[in-house]
């Protein structure tokens, strides 16, 4: 089935065509900068060098925050030390000189107690970093939260008149296009997803639609029957573009549809990198960076008192794309 | 179980083997091997199908459990949007499902109260599904999450059916975990949620009906091979054994004692080495058998032919004689005075006289001739085909070369000369006993005319009239000693001067027909002739000893004088027989005297001196009997120390008118005074030759007029001379 899929022994001839040709494409998607990009200058990607090496690039912040000086006092929350909340609270704490860091995974106190304290401190905003954390911040805080990777915001009723979130997704335009960039004949993708995306959907099916691309969605309730419609669609598409829906995921779930999608050679492009190894063609995930900027820009409208008209989750500008064999990021 | 087997195969044997022989007396070893053989064949196949069953029982049982693990997953996959959505496409994707295998009878879906949400059946006769059980249902919620999340339950005695109960549930990956979602490290937190259960009913009668069939087919084929290997496996052993087969005719030749029979070479090295066995054994046996045949037939001192062997010969030459009307004849060769040398020199110097003569013997005779030794000094020359004139040659031939011969023994040498007797074998002459007798007493006639001669049988009528009266009486004497017909007699012995009895002479007399006596001079030739003068003695001395017992009272002594002949004397158990008498009857031995013949003497002096040690030392005394008959050496006398001197009768019966009989008594007596011996005059008659017995010194008298042989030993005084009277009264009248 040529074109269909991405055997793991073409994964390095991909991974060389992507940083050579594809990439500097990819950039030159949107040059006038991507939609909601309030600050296209600040950062600058390295990787983006014609005849760079094929070689992992951390982004580096090249000159300081230049509203640093009026921001805001900030309380970080992290749910855990894990690298997908560490590496955000790393990169914010870079931006910002008066902040706060909690961990609520070392076990050093109860949520509540770290709220209260929070409450108790100066801090003019609560940044929430996971779901724990985004759930005790905005049940607790009384003050302004801003939430970061959450992808089921709605099941826990985040959104709130005083609290805003940061898109747990990378821009889904920016993902097709980088896919259809690695693999031209992708036509046909799946999704199979829960309940209460309807939005998400919405914008997943438009940008499908500009690459030209037929998304065939399945709403889903459990893994189990994920795991059925997963077996019943995988014949019909050539691409699964998975959605971190822990509600209708479980780990037996996830390992047996990548392994189903290996054997029948259908790409399966994933969130996180971690699940390369499990069988996944290609990761499209967020980058730390863009994620700490986004959440500085929302803090900020908080500032200057514009909350009502900070849109309930502000988009992201940034995607890192990783093969089996290499990782890259977009700059956009 | 040890018995089991040996009845069954017992069994077998009966039944099939043992065709070829219905007595079924005898095992037969090809069957015997081949029934083991079958039964260990028919006992490991049994096990093999047996192990063959349930090792297919086992592997079913475990791909039981592996599909049931997989449709279980399957099941619980399809069975999931049935819980959550009424999607009809999971119906018709589970029913062809259930279509797709019919090992499963029913799948059945309940809610999580067990009550049944939906059922779909492989066949149409099954109940109507029923509600699980409490029990069932906790045991099915317990084994949520396990590797094999299903309970398999079975019937005892229906192994083919199982029901399959598992959980359906849900997981789904607690919190936003896909975030840090980890696939190299620990468990990832999930929520579990219990949807319901599904059920399965299994049949695998199918696989068991194929399972059995294969096992049918397995024996089938199995009997079958057990039948060819049992036909082919009795050929093969049969072949194999052929070398053992081989065997049997041999070894039943063999066993009858025939030793040159061959062994066939046999291929197996075992059967080879039982041949090479038996071969060797046949050559000892044969070897043996033919040693035994020369120890029978041969004498072991000189390997001549022995008597028994030459009476074989001696009779397939009569029988020639008689069919081809030729004649032989018949040597009998009796050394001369080898006795002489067996006694100076020892028996080995003996024996090597013996040989010598045996070679010098063999080299006399032609070719084929037949000499073998009789025994002792006798030989016997078997010559073929001959006339009186060529065996007479030949016996001459014999007689020259003996006479040349020399034997060197102890730097003495001695010449030793034999006589021959001969008898010819002719038509009229063909009974082998009589030719052996007539020989022999053809060589006692030429020892009789003077030894170192031949005498040829002549079979006049006076001839076969002794020959057939020698005959009877050995017979007669044999009887008479096995009957105990033999009598004693008495003869008193006085001494001359006194008149009184010193002793009895003890007297042998044979009852005859009409209870006659008959006297010794009769029979003991005969006696002598054929050996039989030994038990005679022997039967003489214990009767003697007998009479003792009785006739001996405190107070009258009773001494006796017993005669013992050459050939008792010769004998080594004279001494000891003696002895054994002397005890049984209590006999004091200084009361018995033993008479030996001067010529016993002088014949034999180293053994006669050997002898009569002996029975000196037992206390008897001895007599030398006949004295001046023969060789009157008087050296012998004082070697050999008698207490008695027995004048021969013949000086005593013409002593009155026969001055040199007077001359020859007067110097015995003198001599032996001056030996310490006293003297014995026989044969006395009348009172002048018992007073000129006296006149001359002689001691002791006996004959007639002494005192006559009566039954009973009797003490009864002779009439003693004027001389006598006066020496033993000092105070008769001397006369002039």
């Amino acid at each position: 089935m040529p074109g269909k899929g991405f055997p793991a022994v073409k994964s390095k001839i991909y991974a060389i065509f992507f940083a050579v040709f594809l990439l500097p494409g990819c950039a030159s998607l949107y040059p006038d900068g991507p939609p909601g990009a309030g600050d296209p200058a600040a950062m600058q990607s390295e990787a983006l060098a014609d005849d760079g090496p094929l070689k992992p690039i951390r982004v580096r912040r090249l000159t300081r925050e230049p509203w640093n000086l009026e921001l805001p006092s900030v309380a970080i929350v992290m749910t855990s030390s894990q690298p997908a909340y560490a590496d955000v609270a790393v990169e914010l704490a870079e931006r910002l000189n008066n902040y706060v860091v909690y961990d609520l995974g070392d076990d050093s106190a109860p949520p509540v107690t770290v709220l209260r304290r929070i409450n108790d401190s100066n801090s003019d905003v609560v940044v929430a970093i996971g779901l724990r954390a985004a759930q005790s911040s905005v049940a607790m805080a009384d003050r302004p939260v801003v939430f970061s990777q959450v992808f089921n915001y709605q099941d826990h009723r985040l959104l709130t008149a005083t609290s805003r979130g940061v898109a747990a997704l990378p821009p889904l335009d920016a993902q097709v296009a980088a896919w259809k960039k690695i693999d031209p004949t992708v036509a046909r993708v799946g999704v199979i997803i829960g309940e209460g995306h309807d939005a998400l959907l919405q914008d997943a099916r438009r940008a499908a639609e500009r690459f030209d691309i037929e998304l065939r969605v399945q709403i889903s309730r459990s893994d189990q029957e994920t795991l059925y419609y997963f077996r019943r669609m995988i014949r019909d598409i050539d691409g699964f573009w998975l959605f971190p829906d822990n509600r209708i995921l479980s780990t037996r779930v996830l390992r047996e549809m990548l392994a189903d999608a290996k054997r029948q050679q259908v790409p399966v492009t994933v969130p996180s990198e971690s699940m390369l190894p499990l069988g996944a063609t290609l990761s499209i995930s967020t980058v730390a960076a863009d994620i700490a900027r986004t959440i500085v820009k929302v803090i900020r409208e908080i500032q200057g008192g514009n909350l009502d008209s900070i849109p309930p989750i502000t988009q992201l500008s940034e995607i890192r794309v990783a093969t089996n064999g290499a990782i890259q990021v977009v700059d956009r | 179980m040890k018995e089991l087997l040996a009845k069954a195969r017992g069994w077998i044997q009966s039944r099939f083997f043992n065709r070829d022989n219905p007595t079924g007396s005898k095992r037969v070893l090809v069957n015997e091997i081949l029934s083991i053989q079958v039964l260990t064949a028919a006992l490991f196949g049994g096990l093999a199908i047996a192990s063959l069953y349930w090792g297919g029982q086992w592997v079913l049982q475990d791909n039981y459990g592996r599909w049931a693990l997989q449709w279980t997953q399957e099941l619980n996959e399809l069975g999931s949007p049935l819980y959550l959505s009424d999607d009809e496409e999971a119906v018709i994707r589970l029913e062809s499902f259930v279509e797709r295998y019919p090992e499963i009878d029913r799948v059945s879906y309940y809610a999580k109260d067990g009550t049944t949400l939906f059922a779909v059946d492989n066949r149409e006769e099954l109940a109507e599904p029923q509600p699980l059980s409490q029990d069932r249902l906790e045991s099915a919620k317990a084994v949520i999450g396990d590797k094999q999340p299903y309970v398999m339950e079975s019937e005892l005695l229906n192994p083919r059916q199982f029901e399959i109960l598992a959980p359906v549930w849900t997981e789904s990956i607690v919190g936003d975990g896909l975030f840090d979602y980890d696939a190299e490290g620990g468990e990832i937190p999930t929520r579990t949620e219990l949807l319901g259960f599904v059920g399965i009913h299994l049949d695998f009668v199918l696989f068991h009906d194929r399972l059995l069939a294969n096992i049918k087919g397995a024996v089938l084929i199995l009997m079958v091979l057990l039948m060819i290997f049992a036909f082919y496996g009795r050929r093969a052993l049969q072949n194999a054994l052929t070398s053992i087969s081989n065997l049997q005719e041999p070894i039943k030749e063999l066993a009858k004692g025939n030793l040159g029979v061959k062994f066939s070479p046999a291929e197996h090295r075992e059967i080879s080495d039982i041949v090479e066995a038996l071969e060797t054994t046949a050559t000892a046996l044969s070897e043996r058998d033919a040693k035994l045949l020369e120890m029978a037939n041969h004498d072991s001192l000189t390997g001549l032919f022995n008597r028994r062997r030459f009476t074989e010969e001696l009779k397939k030459e009569i029988i020639s004689v008689m069919r081809k009307g030729h004649s032989s004849a018949l040597l009998f060769v009796d050394l001369d005075q080898f006795k002489y040398i067996n006694d100076a020199c020892g028996h080995p110097a003996g024996d090597r006289l013996i040989r010598k003569v045996a070679d010098e013997l063999q080299r006399s005779v032609r070719h084929d001739d037949v000499v073998a030794r009789f025994g002792g000094d006798e030989f016997a020359v078997l010559v073929r085909r001959t006339d009186i004139h060529g065996a007479t040659s030949s016996a001459e031939t014999i007689l020259a070369n003996m006479r040349r011969m020399a034997h060197i023994e102890d730097e003495h040498v001695f010449h030793v000369h034999c006589s021959i007797g001969m008898a010819m074998i002719s038509g009229d002459n063909l009974h082998f006993d009589e030719l052996i007798n007539q020989a022999d007493i053809a060589c006692r006639e030429a020892k009789a005319a003077g030894r170192n001669r031949l005498s040829i049988y002549e079979r006049t009528e006076k001839v076969v009239k002794k020959d057939s009266a020698d005959v009877g009486w050995m017979n007669r004497l044999r009887n008479a000693v096995d009957n105990d017909e033999f009598e004693l007699r008495f003869q008193p012995i006085n001494r001359i001067r006194t008149g009184e009895t010193t002793h009895h002479e003890v007297l042998l007399r044979l009852r005859g027909e009409n209870n006659t006596i008959v006297s010794p001079d009769a029979f003991l030739p005969s006696a002598m002739r054929f050996g039989l003068m030994t038990e005679i003695d022997f039967w003489m001395i214990e009767n003697a000893a007998k009479a003792y017992s009785v006739y001996a009272v405190p107070a009258r002594s009773l001494r006796l004088s017993i005669n013992l002949s050459a050939n008792a004397f010769e004998n080594d158990d004279l001494v000891e027989h003696i002895q054994g008498c002397f005890e049984k009857y209590q006999v004091d031995a200084k009361d018995i005297i033993f008479e030996i013949t001067e010529s016993l003497a002088v014949r034999h002096p180293m053994h006669v001196e050997r002898q009569i040690a002996a029975l000196r030392d037992m206390g008897c005394r001895l007599a030398l009997d006949d004295f001046g008959t023969g060789y009157s050496s008087f050296s012998y006398l004082q070697k050999l120390h008698f207490d008695y001197i027995k004048i021969d009768g013949t000086f005593v019966e013409d002593l009155v008118n026969n001055p040199v009989d007077q001359k020859m008594i007067k110097l015995i007596a003198e001599i032996g005074a001056e030996a310490g011996m006293e003297t014995i005059a026989e044969y006395v008659q009348d009172a002048d030759s018992l007073t000129l017995l006296e006149e001359l010194g002689v001691d002791l008298a006996q004959g007639f007029f002494v005192g006559k042989p009566t039954k009973k030993p009797e003490h009864k005084s002779t009439p003693i001379s004027l001389d006598s009277r006066r020496m033993r009264a000092p105070n008769f009248p001397q006369g002039n």
